[in-house]
């Protein structure tokens, strides 16, 4: 990928990240999607993260075991509120 | 962009990964799952109190908006001194990455502004649960932008013709750091402002 390609490539996830971050702050000013605000606005917040970790942190290209490092504490994250979870299920 | 292979002159692990890219991935997974921790709490405490964050009202919507863009920005300008510095422009880079040091300091001078703002009013990380998490999580926030301007001062300053075939892993290793940063605020701007 030629340096050029790479910049306008980069404008244009910046330009992303700061509609979604707007998209974010209009749905939650106007109140549009009422109930489901949470669920939206965290799901665009994980879809700017993901960009930024795959383009920016270049996961996209570099090598899978920086990938690996990166997905771990997610996995462990995950392990811990199924733990935390569970408790609601499992009280004695 | 960034290539598979080690630039020349940098040591790299047995998976062919540089050791300081290495090192900075295994940092950043530990700082994962610490802003983790802290961001659950929030949530568990936001959960439980049906009125937040209480009568002293909310945070300024616009502020932080601006802040996040600003952010947003200096993300865009740390990568845009990457592409410059691996297409040999060094005083390109240099520029690129002083201004990432300056967005970063224009976002903690707008978090000063909103500090001030809330002392002034009397509104402590004391005042209730929702300002306690408030004050920990932007500090803490607040304490890694510095830490990330610091980084990036000190890779501007090695940014020399001579040198730079030695240093230039570090802008690599600054701008993970510093995308790390804003991927915190990414969450940290809608849970605290928005919902």
């Amino acid at each position: 990928m030629s340096n050029t390609v790479s910049a306008r490539l980069y404008l244009i996830i910046g330009a992303w990240l700061a509609g979604l971050m707007l998209l974010s702050v209009v749905l939650t000013e106007r109140h549009v999607a009422g109930k489901v605000i949470v669920q939206i606005v965290v799901g665009l917040s994980t879809i700017k993260a993901f960009l930024v970790a795959r383009y920016y942190m270049h996961l996209k290209s570099d090598q899978r075991i920086l990938l690996v490092i990166a997905v771990v504490p997610f996995i462990l994250i995950a392990l811990a509120f199924g733990v935390v979870a569970s408790s609601f299920f499992i009280r004695l | 962009m960034s290539s598979l292979a080690a630039p020349a002159g940098v040591l790299t692990t047995s998976s062919g990964v540089p050791n300081g890219k290495l090192g900075m991935w295994l940092f950043l997974a530990s700082e994962v799952m610490f802003f983790t921790a802290l961001i659950s709490v929030y949530v568990i405490l936001r959960m439980g109190h049906p009125a937040w964050p209480g009568p002293e009202g909310h945070l300024n919507v616009v502020m932080g908006t601006i802040n996040t863009i600003v952010l947003i920005g200096s993300s865009v300008t740390i990568v845009l001194a990457l592409a410059a510095s691996e297409q040999g422009r060094l005083s390109s880079a240099r520029g690129w990455l002083l201004l990432t040091a300056l967005l970063g300091a224009v976002f903690l001078a707008i978090k000063a502004f909103e500090y001030h703002a809330k002392l002034t009013h009397h509104i402590l990380p004391s005042t209730n649960v929702f300002w306690s998490s408030y004050y920990t999580l932007t500090g803490f926030h607040a304490l890694h932008v510095i830490g990330g301007i610091g980084f990036n001062l000190y890779v501007a300053s090695r940014m020399q013709v001579r040198v730079w075939e030695l240093f230039k892993q570090r802008l690599e290793l600054a701008g993970l750091y510093w995308h790390f940063v804003d991927i915190v605020w990414i969450f940290l701007f809608p849970l605290l402002y928005l919902l």
